[in-house]
């Protein structure tokens, strides 16, 4: 008798043996970061981000290893070039007539503080049309970011990588990302407090 | 075609059997009846409305359901633990006892599979899980398991009586050969279903008041305690509304058997109280809401106290052999340790399980009107299946219902 | 390495059949070089024509039904027979994963005609299969979040989700700073002005693990994981046991307790069958990286709508891929580790 059931777990164990035995692909990886490691490879696929940024007119930011595109700025600024106003002195613009077109009038630099940074931080007295940076050489409007990155060092880093800043249109490449000024007003960089945009009343009676 | 011809004639003789008794008997019959029909009634409401029509939500999702068909599973696995004993053992006495266990076992066994369908969000796509027609996801799935366990267990519990009857009914001998390899299987197949039913939860890496080793020894443990105390009071009935004669020397083995389960149960209860309570980890919060509430959140206090006080007091009365061989507080205390278990494998295992949320979040269980009127129904229904067979099954062991050759 | 790498034994049957290279196995799906096979067709090689035949023969008796009620009610007309008959053979498809190309496209077929019976307009739903050498994954800036749950909106919205339970599968838990990740103390149904001081802001949804434990459960295999990494529902084949919902650690996953209800006008209509089309009562669902966008190359409608780009959201295979750059660059965690449940939803801070 005790024989007989020996036999029979026997067979039932290798059974179970033979059929566990089977290899899949599905299970080779004993963690997906090995999985992800293993199968890395550069896409190529057929599926492109292009179409979803077709209206988005671009520039491409190259740097370091990294390459890829952000929205173009200037041709975004109501009335670039900057120059077309700006063709007087500062003070002279500042007596302001009625009737004259008025601007920048609401900004109020809220960025750092005022013994970190003014206006001539990064705007040039002599050239509006350019940005420029703390050692007085000109940024180009649609590189702002180069402006932003001599503080914003580790940001910089971030968002190069893509930990940073947010990608548009889609995964699949081409990679287009916010640039620093299409999130964070240079003036007033950080984000407002505001409500959140939904509640839930059934979660909340749910949990009475 | 001479056995169709014979079991034909057994179904028409039992069909009088069963159509035929006392008023008391019609009385039983119609009310369980009524409740029945009021039970489909509500479930019909719950098919029109889906699952919002009961008290689930998607922080609790399994409720009064699944913990009634746990609980049953437990009681079909148990009844038939009694036909070890009685068939391979020898022990005369017991086999009046089986006929009623298998009884009960098929019932409960409709009721478990009546609880699932309840719970189910798409009954009319359950033949998704048939084999051919379906997909199934065996081995991997413990419920794909534990439909397999349910009705072949079911088969089994069906096909050894009815082959124990057919025979008595013709007033032959039973040939021990082909129905003791089914009994065997059958005692061990009533472990797999409830080690399965206890896998299905204890599988889970996500609930920890689950994922435990000792939920399936549990399992079997109360089962034991629950299953035979159940027996024990249905046939103290017997005994009283039939001729049918149980000796007390049967009540009184059976009522070992149930001591000895609920002293076990009681030792894990106590070791699983000491591992959530003496080193309380994160995972321990599910007990700490279970046993003494979470934030104010107190739902399942008074049933849990009731059940572990009806339990440790039905026990320690039971340890005493004076007070067990008193037949008038033996049912008393083996129907206080049913509530008891009933309580503890139903609401006290399956709703703490959801509390809290992997989240950590509470929104407690109560059921709804529409899920305790199907409840209701699906018990009366297997009280229902259970008086039928059981009065058919008296009947022959009787010599009551003979085959008549014609 | 093989399957004993897994962190619970598993028998494989039903994978057993697969070939190697075909790297398909009973959890993912979209793979239609072989004859597909039902589950037990698998082990015991019956051929799928049972079910063709049972469906044929059932659709006769509809059909003498149907002809029978329609002569009764004196507004039966050919729509409603059509209606009938396209239910009928919708009751009885089968399991998505198994079916080839032909059947999901009659199928969806069928979908959009009783769609546009049912409300007079034309739905686009696609039945895109995953792409080569892409695994999507996800990472989530706890830094950068703001608490202001425009992605749950814009998941709503997309997802077609029910609006009258307020069914969400994004939940954003509002943490207080030095308490560590206590999910407990968290409050995720905050309504007050955000950012809070002194808190910070996390999001949950279904993390798409790479060894699901509600893919394992799942009695039907309603549910599986895609070749690209989505674990997804067939909603036409769950039987709503709610197994996976007990099984997932993650509160992943929701069921539709009753009949889902999104207005006509805010119907999206670009939709994916194992997506965002409209679910019905009984049923699981829950986030599917926006299967319907990501397979076409967009981000989740989530990704888009945050207005501070803590959620990324990308193709984990590909070194250039952003998401990648933070898995190599970044300190990333994911929650509950320890199970073994491998999500591919990663968190990082600044």
């Amino acid at each position: 008798m005790t024989a007989k059931i020996k036999v029979i777990t026997q067979f039932i164990v290798v059974c179970l043996f033979t059929i566990s035995c089977k290899h899949s692909d599905e299970h080779k990886y004993h963690t997906v970061i090995d999985k992800i490691e293993a199968n890395t490879v550069e896409y190529k696929g057929e599926i492109s981000s292009d179409i979803y940024n077709e209206t988005i007119k671009k520039v491409e930011v190259i740097d370091s290893d990294f390459k890829f595109l952000i929205p173009e700025r200037k041709s975004q600024i109501v009335s670039y070039k900057c120059s077309e106003c700006h063709s007087q002195p500062l003070e002279k613009l500042k007596e302001h007539k009625v009737g004259e077109k008025a601007a920048h009038w609401n900004i109020k630099l809220n960025h750092a503080g005022p013994e970190t940074m003014n206006c001539t931080t990064c705007h040039n007295k002599n050239d509006f049309d350019h940005l420029q940076s703390l050692t007085n050489s000109s940024i180009d409007f649609n590189f702002s970011y180069k402006l932003c990155s001599q503080c914003h060092q580790k940001e910089f880093k971030d968002w190069k990588g893509g930990a940073h800043g947010k990608q548009l249109g889609g995964w699949a490449p081409p990679r287009l990302s916010n640039t620093c000024v299409n999130c964070h007003n240079p003036h007033n960089p950080k984000f407002e407090k505001r409500w959140p945009v939904r509640f839930n009343t059934t979660v909340e009676k749910e949990r009475e | 075609m001479k056995t169709l011809k014979v079991f034909g004639s057994l179904i028409k003789d039992a069909f009088l059997e069963v159509t035929h008794g006392s008023r008391a008997y019609h009385i039983w019959m119609g009310v369980l009846t009524l409740i029945m029909l009021f039970g489909m009634y509500n479930y019909s409401i719950q098919l029109e409305q889906g699952l919002s029509a009961t008290g689930m939500t998607d922080r609790v999702s399994w409720g009064l359901y699944i913990s009634n068909f746990t609980f049953l599973v437990g009681v079909a696995a148990a009844a038939v633990m009694l036909v070890l004993p009685a068939y391979v053992l020898k022990n005369i006495d017991f086999k009046q006892a089986v006929l009623i266990g298998e009884g009960l076992a098929v019932s409960a066994l409709l009721m478990c599979l009546a609880f699932v369908v309840a719970d189910m969000g798409g009954p009319a796509r359950l033949w998704h899980m048939i084999p051919g027609i379906g997909v199934f996801n065996f081995p991997n799935s413990m419920l794909a398991w534990d439909v397999i366990v349910l009705n072949g267990y079911l088969f089994i519990n069906i096909t050894i009586p009815l082959y124990i009857l057919i025979m008595r009914y013709q007033g032959k001998t039973p040939n021990p050969k082909i129905y003791i390899p089914g009994v065997f299987l059958s005692v061990f197949w009533a472990v797999a279903i409830h080690m399965v039913t206890a896998f299905l939860y204890q599988g889970l890496q996500a609930r920890p008041f689950w994922n435990n080793a000792l939920l399936g020894p549990r399992f079997l443990a109360s089962a034991f305690a629950a299953g035979p105390a159940l027996i024990i009071i249905v046939l103290a009935i017997i005994r009283k509304f039939t001729a049918f004669k149980i000796a007390d020397e049967t009540i009184k083995k059976i009522s070992m058997i149930v001591t000895v389960a609920a002293q076990i149960n009681l030792i894990m209860l106590i070791s699983e109280l000491f591992k959530e309570f003496y080193a309380p980890t994160h995972h321990s919060i599910s007990a700490v809401y279970l046993f003494f509430g979470l934030e104010g959140k107190t739902a399942l206090l008074p049933w849990i106290w009731t059940s572990i006080s009806l339990n440790v007091m039905a026990t320690i009365a039971l340890t005493f052999h004076k007070i067990r061989n008193n037949l008038n507080i033996l049912y008393v205390l083996c129907g206080m340790l049913f509530i008891a278990i009933w309580i503890e494998k139903g609401f006290g295992l399956i709703v703490p399980g959801f509390i809290p949320g992997p989240w950590g979040k509470i929104s407690e269980y109560t059921p709804s009107f529409v899920e305790i009127s199907v409840t209701l129904g699906i018990w009366a229904m297997g009280a229902f299946i259970f008086t039928i067979l059981a009065k058919t099954g008296i009947a022959v062991e009787m010599g009551q219902l003979v085959y008549k050759k014609k | 390495m093989s399957e004993t790498n897994k962190k619970w034994y598993s028998l494989n049957l039903n994978r057993s059949k697969k070939s190697e290279s075909c790297g398909c196995g009973s959890n993912s799906g979209g793979c239609n070089s072989d004859k597909p096979k039902d589950g037990f067709d698998q082990i015991m090689d019956i051929s799928m024509s049972r079910r063709t035949a049972f469906t044929k023969i059932t659709a006769g008796l509809l059909i003498g039904a149907g002809a029978v009620s329609s002569s009764c009610s004196i507004i039966g007309s050919d729509e409603s027979k059509e209606k009938s008959a396209m239910e009928w053979e919708e009751y009885f498809k089968g399991n998505y994963k198994l079916m080839t190309d032909e059947e999901k496209d009659k199928s969806i077929n069928r979908l959009v005609r009783s769609y546009e019976l049912n409300h007079g307009k034309k739905i686009n739903i696609s039945s895109k299969n995953a792409e080569e050498n892409v695994l999507f994954g996800y990472a989530f800036n706890i830094s950068k979040c703001q608490g202001y749950m425009d992605c749950v909106n814009a998941c709503v919205e997309e997802n077609n989700q029910d609006r009258t339970s307020e069914m969400q599968y994004i939940r954003i838990h509002e943490m207080k700073d030095g308490k560590g990740f206590n999910f407990e103390e968290a409050d995720d149904n905050y309504y007050h002005e955000v950012p809070a001081d002194g808190h910070f802001y996390m999001g949950t949804q279904c993390f798409h693990c790479d060894n699901p434990p509600c893919v394992e459960v799942c009695p039907v295999q309603a549910t599986w994981k895609e070749k690209d990494g989505i674990v997804v529902i067939d909603y036409d084949w769950c039987i709503g046991c709610r197994y996976c919902m007990a099984a997932c650690p993650y509160d992943g996953r929701r069921f539709n307790w009753k009949t889902p209800e999104v207005p006509e006008e805010e119907v999206n209509k670009n939709q994916h069958y194992l997506g965002n089309r409209l679910r019905k009562k009984g049923v699981m669902e829950k986030c599917t990286f926006c299967i319907q966008r990501s397979r076409e190359g967009k981000n989740p409608a989530c990704v888009e709508a945050c207005p501070t780009g803590s959620r990324t959201f990308g193709n984990l295979l590909d070194p250039n891929s952003t998401i990648r750059w933070i898995l190599d660059n970044k300190k990333v965690f994911r929650l509950k580790e320890d199970l073994g449940t491998e999500p591919k939803f990663w968190y990082y801070m600044d």
